[in-house]
């Protein structure tokens, strides 16, 4: 793999989920002015609570209740409704980033085409990055990023009107801020430390229900359920004593939040209390009224609740990290220089032409094809053999275009820019078999020309294993159809397009000697009659025979033509 | 039984766990609302006995109230956590084993769904979802009740009851407004859901099609439908975001408009004489400290709808069962043999028969090779014959008795059949060949080994018996795999054996060696061999060309 290299050139995930939030960042601008705002609306209302308390025990004929009250609910309907807008940006800004990054992941694979596609993961591996790896960023940029805004902000803002109000209960809040995350790290990294030294053990008892599962028609063959199923339970007890010694430690990270902040508004409250008493002539303790030490008491909370929804944010960034680190390999452009197209060959009489072309991935030291110089000419059956690794497959790509060489120059005649591509698996599209003959083509294709082409791809529409017709469904990869029938119904398909140009790697691989046979003197009855170009890479006999011409490529040279 | 007969029944067993964090939880959140309420009565009061308003006041009991319940909440919050997890981690293990004793019961055919990945993360995804119902369905609604109690409880010791009524309203208006955001909600989530699943399906043929599509110039529309539809989807996940974000918020701002009413009838009460200065700041704090509780009324009502909806499908599984789960039991009356098909014929529908009608009674010294190119039904017939496919036509017999009435575990022991794939377990090279005879010596194992040309290898590595297959095997190569479950069946002494070419992907050689050496064992009982390589098995067994 190209990411295993010791000097790929890829971002740190850090800094690429920063660079990924560069161009949206005016939401984030927005979530933390409308947090910001909500602090404000938050202390104005504190106040007007505190303010409406001190007045009607101290001076009741001058409190208007009804006004106060009515300012009250307006500062209460400003906070709810900017912090729903805050939480609102952040979603937006985690929406742009997630769409622009599922847009370049289309986009990548497109730019780099299926040969390079492969080469970084399988087409699942792929979809479950697209959907739910790029979902994973959701938390780090709607609620993370605001979150290390929100947490100097909002404590910043109640701090400063809590000094005004009294020193010395700002300074008992400051002392307990920055003791939290400290402790919270220590008790973070003993259960990090916990989880690791157990991790192996964990996830295999994790995976062991779902792998038992998987095996079970095999576990009943065996007539072995039973056993089993106790067998699951004892790995889940298990699986539970593990987890279990992992959390008791790291629970003790946020009961370290809940106690600081619950000992700080107790203590707030006692010093407060004391300090109106009068049992404390200390600094500006004997200057608190109730108006400020209730203003004080109902800030006391909010100052650690940002705070608290941080701590609980954490995971969403370890989770948006991992996924930036399996993500970003895959929108890095395929590596190397690449020639440009070059054109359509000289001579009319000549499909393609390859002068001196030269193909290396990037994680290899050797090309993989050196020098290649073959001309193929219309109407030409040609089989390039070969021992595996040799380069057929590369060199099949090449001709499709779905590689682009570091050197040398390929023209494919203009008329062969769409050709029919079978591969190894035929990749058949979910839905009816009929859906699936159709993408061959732009027209309409009738239902009449569909049992003609299946016919002569050797499996007539009556056929007992299309018990639908052409309404039988092919589900996600394949399902219910055998290799044979999938290759069949490809060549079907490729009947249907109409292309002059067919390119096929290893058709017949997986299939067995008889329908090998079949298929192959169907494929060449029909290049025969229709003047078809086809290039075939095969390391059976059975193409070699019937091929026009030979070519035999060894470490990725052309060795003999025959 | 209903969805929440079944939900009661599966956490019956583990109420002790559940009912301690339950109220852990309440704990946790009426000693928050006293902290906050008794810090408003103390200050309060202090500030009265400073102003010279109060006569007398013990400031030091209080301040011990408040210390305590500081203490005590963060005592009751870490054991709530802690038993709730513990009771999440026991429901999982006993969920787990319903859900697998139920799809034990399933019918060989049905089984093959279970390969599908989305099944798989769906029946993890549910169990994941009802083991945390007694955590976070469950524990927020009860604790919400009992910290709604308490609270009416104080505020009807100490003030005139509208006091206790207008807490009463706020809790009704806030469960309203939970249910309604739930339900709009889950209406969306289900159709996400679907969605998701059909995006699924486009990108896999987008990413796996990507020559096809290239080939015949389809890239950029399916691209443009794949824009489109992503365009779409995160339209709808953003305005599910977006209600959650509003439903959250507007129960706070319910609780917060509730305190404000709370302050103006307090101090009206206070100006009339009906209640002192403290308890009134006391009435308005324990208002503003029910935020907690009430706030996770939303979640807990979404949840409890997705809960019901995982518990449904779960349940479904119950209905695929066709047997009761193998018991292992020796059956009473189990006749002697032999397997015979007379005028059987197999297909996946009736109407479209792929193979038959076959008369087959295969003699124990003359295995039956059947042949064919693919896609003719060899396949099929291997499973008629093993009773995991309905026969369309004809009688399938062991001795005078229909094999298809068998009970599965009864014809288990009859048959021993050897699919094209076996999925071995993830766990050691001998527990997957002690499967089901647990009581085998190492012995046995290593001679069956060495008959499938597996012990050389692993003699040659250095490897024991305890070597670790790995996940799908993954530490084997594909043809090593088969040979070990070629391996785990010759150690099954069962009176029919149905072999599903397994000897493909081998050299011809090795074909042989293992063909020698296994022979008297096939020849032993009635063997049915599916290969596409005929020529190479004994020329004296008898041969059936699909």
């Amino acid at each position: 793999m190209p990411t295993d290299a010791p000097d790929s050139g890829l971002p740190r995930p850090g800094p690429w989920l920063q660079a990924r939030m560069r161009p949206h960042r005016h939401w984030l601008l927005g979530a933390t002015a409308a947090g910001l705002g909500a602090t404000l609306a938050t202390v104005a209302l504190a106040g007007l609570i505190a303010w409406a308390v001190h007045m009607a025990l101290f001076a009741p004929e001058r409190l208007p209740l009804g006004m106060v009250l009515a300012g009250a609910a307006v500062a209460a309907v400003l906070r709810y409704a900017l912090q729903a807008l805050r939480d609102g940006a952040g979603h937006r800004l985690a929406d742009a980033v997630k769409r622009e990054l599922r847009e370049e992941l289309l986009d990548a694979a497109r730019r780099d085409g299926p040969v390079h596609l492969a080469h970084r993961a399988p087409s699942g591996a792929w979809v479950d990055h697209y959907l739910r790896r790029v979902e994973d960023l959701t938390g780090h940029y709607a609620r993370y990023l605001p979150g290390t805004r929100m947490v100097i902000l909002t404590p910043l803002v109640l701090l400063l009107t809590v000094a005004w109000l009294d020193w010395l209960a700002a300074g008992l809040l400051l002392l307990s801020a920055p003791l939290i995350p400290a402790f919270m790290a220590l008790v973070g990294m003993g259960a990090e430390q916990i989880h690791r030294s157990q991790q192996d053990e964990e996830n295999r008892l994790a995976g062991h229900f779902l792998d038992r599962l998987r095996s079970l028609d095999f576990l009943r063959r065996a007539r072995a359920t039973q056993a089993a199923r106790e067998a699951v339970v004892a790995a889940s007890d298990e699986h539970r004593r593990l987890t279990m010694r992992v959390l008791q430690v790291a629970f003790l990270s946020s009961a370290i939040m809940e106690f600081f902040s619950a000992v700080a508004i107790g203590l707030l409250a006692i010093y407060i209390g004391f300090g109106l008493f009068g049992a404390i002539d200390y600094g500006p303790a004997g200057s608190l009224t109730l108006f400020t030490g209730l203003f004080i008491l109902v800030l006391a909370p909010e100052y650690f609740l940002p705070l608290r929804q941080f701590a609980q944010s954490y995971h969403d960034r370890a989770a948006a990290l991992a996924a930036a680190e399996s993500l970003a390999p895959l929108l890095q452009p395929a590596g190397g220089p690449a020639s440009a197209p070059a054109g359509a060959p000289d001579s009319p009489r000549t499909a393609i032409h390859l002068a001196g072309v030269q193909v290396q991935y990037p994680d290899t030291a050797q090309p993989t094809l050196h020098d290649i110089d073959l001309q193929i000419g219309r109407g030409e059956h040609l089989a390039v053999t070969g021992p595996s690794g040799s380069g057929k497959s590369t060199l099949l790509a090449l001709l499709a275009g779905f590689l682009r060489p570091a050197g040398g120059e390929i023209r494919v005649a203009d008329d062969l820019q769409r050709f029919v591509w079978l591969g190894q698996d035929a990749h058949l599209f979910h839905g009816s078999l009929r859906d699936n003959l159709q993408l061959a083509s732009a027209e309409p294709v009738s239902d009449a020309a569909m049992h003609d082409a299946l016919a002569r791809a050797g499996l007539p529409v009556d056929d007992p294993q299309l018990p639908d017709g052409l309404d039988t469904a092919i589900g996600e990869g394949n399902t219910g159809i055998s290799g044979g029938q999938a290759q069949r119904i490809a060549m079907a398909r490729g009947i249907l397009a109409r292309h002059p140009l067919w390119l096929l790697d290893e058709p017949t691989s997986a299939l067995d000697e008889a329908t090998e046979a079949a298929l192959l003197d169907t494929l060449f009855a029909l290049a025969a009659e229709h003047d078809i170009t086809l290039v075939i890479a095969a390391h059976r006999e059975a193409v070699r025979e019937r091929a026009s011409r030979v070519v035999r490529l060894a470490e990725g040279r052309v060795e003999s033509l025959a | 039984m209903t969805d929440r007969e079944y939900l009661q029944r599966l956490f019956a067993s583990r109420l002790g766990w559940s009912l301690l964090a339950w109220l852990l939880l309440a704990v946790t959140w009426v000693s928050g609302i006293v902290l906050l309420a008794l810090s408003g009565w103390f200050i309060t009061a202090t500030a009265l006995a400073g102003a010279g308003m109060l006569a007398t006041l013990d400031i030091y009991s209080p301040s011990g109230g408040i210390r305590a319940a500081a203490v005590l909440r963060t005592v009751a919050r870490y054991f709530e956590r802690v038993t709730g997890h513990e009771a999440v981690l026991r429901i999982l293990a006993d969920l787990r084993a319903t859900t697998f004793r139920q799809l034990a019961r399933w019918p060989a055919r049905s089984l093959a769904s279970l390969r599908s990945g989305d099944l798989q993360a769906r029946l993890t995804s549910d169990i994941d979802t009802l083991d945390a119902i007694p955590l976070r369905v469950v524990g927020p609604m009860v604790g919400a009740l009992l910290a709604l109690v308490s609270a009416v409880a104080i505020a009807l010791w100490l003030a005139p009851p509208q006091a206790a009524l207008l807490l009463l309203v706020a809790a009704a208006i806030t469960l309203i407004t939970a249910a309604i955001a739930a339900t709009a909600g889950q209406r969306r989530g289900r159709r996400l859901v679907r969605e998701e699943s059909n995006e699924r399906v486009a990108l896999l043929d987008y990413f796996g099609g990507l020559p096809e599509l290239t080939a015949f110039g389809r890239l950029e529309e399916h691209r443009a439908a794949l824009a489109r539809r992503a365009r779409e989807g995160a339209a709808r996940r953003l305005t599910q975001e977006r209600a959650g974000v509003l439903g959250e918020q507007g129960v706070q701002l319910v609780v917060m408009l509730t305190t404000l009413a709370m302050l103006g009838y307090a101090l009206h009460a206070y100006a009339e004489g009906l209640i002192s200065g403290p308890v009134a700041v006391l009435l308005t704090l324990m208002t503003l400290g029910l935020n907690e509780a009430l706030g996770s009324l939303p979640g807990a009502w979404w949840r409890l709808g997705e809960s019901l909806e995982a518990a449904r499908r779960l349940r479904e599984t119950e209905a695929g069962a066709e047997a009761p789960e193998p018991a292992g039991a020796e059956p009473v009356d189990l006749p002697p043999g032999p397997l015979e098909a007379r005028g059987l014929s197999v297909g996946f529908r009736a109407d479209r028969p792929l193979a038959g009608p076959l008369d087959i009674r295969p003699e124990p010294g003359y295995p039956l090779v059947v042949h064919g190119i693919s896609g003719r039904g060899k396949t099929a017939l291997l499973e008629t014959l093993a009773g995991e496919l309905t026969p369309t036509g004809g009688e399938l017999l062991w001795g005078e008795r229909d094999l298809t009435t068998l009970d599965p575990d009864t014809r288990h022991r009859v048959i021993g059949y050897l699919p094209q794939r076996v999925r071995l377990l993830d766990d050691s090279l001998a527990a997957n060949l002690r499967l089901g005879q647990p009581e085998l010596s190492a012995d046995r194992l290593w001679a069956v080994l060495d008959q499938v040309r597996i012990a050389p290898l692993l003699q040659r590595m250095g490897y024991s018996l305890d070597y670790p297959l790995g996940e799908d095997a993954g530490n084997l190569s594909g043809g090593q795999a088969r040979r070990v479950a070629l391996a785990w069946l010759l150690l099954q002494d069962r009176p029919v054996a149905l072999l599903d070419e397994p000897f493909a992907g081998l050299d011809e050689a090795t074909e042989a060696a293992i063909l020698e050496r296994i022979g008297p064992w096939l020849e032993a009982r009635q063997t049915v061999i599916v290969t596409h390589a005929p020529r190479r098995m004994p020329a004296h067994w008898p041969r059936l060309a699909l």
